[in-house]
């Protein structure tokens, strides 16, 4: 039996780092600094820890996948990122393995509901 | 206090654990986005951006050190889960041996320091000089090996970054490597001519003044045995060899290890250690002292090697008995 107080609030973190990638690359097809970011993903609903989200936006680009720049519009200056070519490559790849796999648990877990009426 | 110089300090603690060449381009970016998030706090909340607001955003931000590693990509594993306990075991039991070898000699034998008067002969004067000798010395053992395994790790990296530049498919893994019982049969049987031949020369040694009378003299006479070991001691050693040679038939037919022929075989290692033991205390092998002791010295290292033989097939030989009896075992 899962312990509500303990194991599944680290259950659920460990699913929704598996779709952390893919959420940040989805909002990057527009250039965004590190905490334009994380307020329009809250802002979705998917909120992500800024000790957690700023260090994944540099290794992104460190692997490739993310483009940035510096820029200073009416305030102070902010790095800004967005998808490189290699990294839009992966956004297509990634979104359509994602497609199949909510397709794969939707069965898995209807088979389970039916199972349990 | 200024909630600029708390983030100032934060950053600063943050990039003195990465890289120097990330240093100043992520303190920039990681002090801005940092102003932002406090500012964005403070609004949230209806609050002032002040001392307190900035230090609850950095204890959720996290400790500097634990911050610097998300920065990093992902390390190497230098000793894999499934080797720490084995690992552990080498480390900690070299150790062991180490000082329960050494520590008798330091307590019994002759005092260890000479000049040095007082309480050199007393059990504390012994144990302090073993101490600060090969007491401590010991953990030599613990750091050659963290060396050798740091060294294999990244060579199989560099192997495996090589590898990966040009082959399309991932080298096959060796069979033995997953099936370690696993006999390679022309190997083996190579194994066995060699042996074979090995224990002719052995047994045609105390006829060798017949079969190679050209030799000079003095080596004949180096390598003549003890008549009394050569009654008394040496026999054995054939129906020792004979059962290992038998046993070592039966695995090459089957094709691979069993519990039952890795069981017979740790108990023939252990035969041969009484044996050997029993060759090296009980009396002279050669005629001559400098041909025996440099024997014996040999002997004893094939001992250590048998020893060790014995202890891996013994093991074996239990984890498949409980292999065997977990299979059959109702669920």
């Amino acid at each position: 039996m899962v312990d509500d107080a303990g194991q599944l609030p680290k259950l659920e973190q460990d699913l929704r780092k598996g779709v952390l990638v893919l959420s940040a690359l989805s909002r990057l097809r527009t250039p965004q600094y590190g905490y334009s970011l994380r307020q329009e993903l809250a802002r979705h609903g998917m909120p992500i820890e800024e000790g957690t989200l700023y260090p994944l936006l540099r290794r992104l680009e460190g692997q490739g996948l993310l483009e940035s720049h510096w820029q200073a519009d009416d305030g102070p200056p902010r790095r800004y990122y967005r998808l490189s070519p290699q990294g839009a490559e992966a956004y297509r790849e990634l979104t359509s393995a994602w497609g199949s796999l909510v397709s794969v648990m939707d069965v898995l877990l209807n088979e389970n509901d039916h199972e349990e009426e | 206090m200024d909630p600029n110089a708390i983030i100032d300090s934060y950053v600063g603690d943050v990039v003195r654990h990465l890289p120097r060449r990330q240093r100043t381009d992520v303190a920039r970016e990681l002090r801005s986005l940092l102003r932002e998030e406090v500012a964005g706090r403070a609004a949230d909340g209806g609050r002032p951006v002040d001392a307190d607001v900035t230090m609850e955003l950095l204890a959720a931000f996290g400790r500097p050190a634990d911050v610097a590693d998300r920065y990093r990509p992902a390390g190497f594993t230098v000793i894999r889960p499934s080797d720490a306990p084995r690992f552990t075991w080498f480390a900690l039991g070299g150790i062991a041996v180490i000082w329960l070898i050494t520590l008798p000699a330091a307590l019994l034998g002759v005092p260890p320091v000479v000049g040095w008067e007082y309480g050199a002969d007393a059990w504390w004067g012994r144990l302090t000089v073993w101490w600060f000798g090969p007491g401590l010395g010991a953990f030599w053992w613990p750091g050659v090996l963290i060396t050798f395994t740091l060294l294999s790790v990244l060579a199989t990296r560099r192997r495996e970054s090589v590898t990966t530049a040009w082959a399309p498919t991932p080298a096959p893994v060796p069979r033995n490597a997953i099936d370690r019982d696993l006999v390679n049969r022309p190997l083996g049987v190579l194994f066995l001519a060699l042996a074979l031949l090995g224990a002719s020369a052995l047994l045609a040694l105390p006829w060798l003044g017949s079969w190679a009378p050209d030799l000079p003299e003095p080596v004949l006479a180096a390598l003549a045995l003890d008549p009394e070991f050569l009654q008394w001691r040496a026999p054995w050693l054939l129906l020792l060899w004979a059962a290992e040679l038998a046993l070592f038939i039966a695995v090459l037919l089957t094709g691979r290890w069993g519990p039952i022929t890795q069981a017979v075989r740790g108990a023939l290692d252990l035969v041969f250690i009484a044996l050997l033991l029993w060759w090296v205390l009980g009396g002279p092998i050669f005629a001559t002292a400098a041909a025996d002791e440099t024997t014996k010295f040999i002997l004893v290292a094939f001992v250590i090697a048998i020893a060790v033989d014995a202890v891996v097939a013994l093991r074996r030989a239990a984890t498949g008995r409980r292999l065997v009896r977990t299979a059959a075992a109702p669920l």
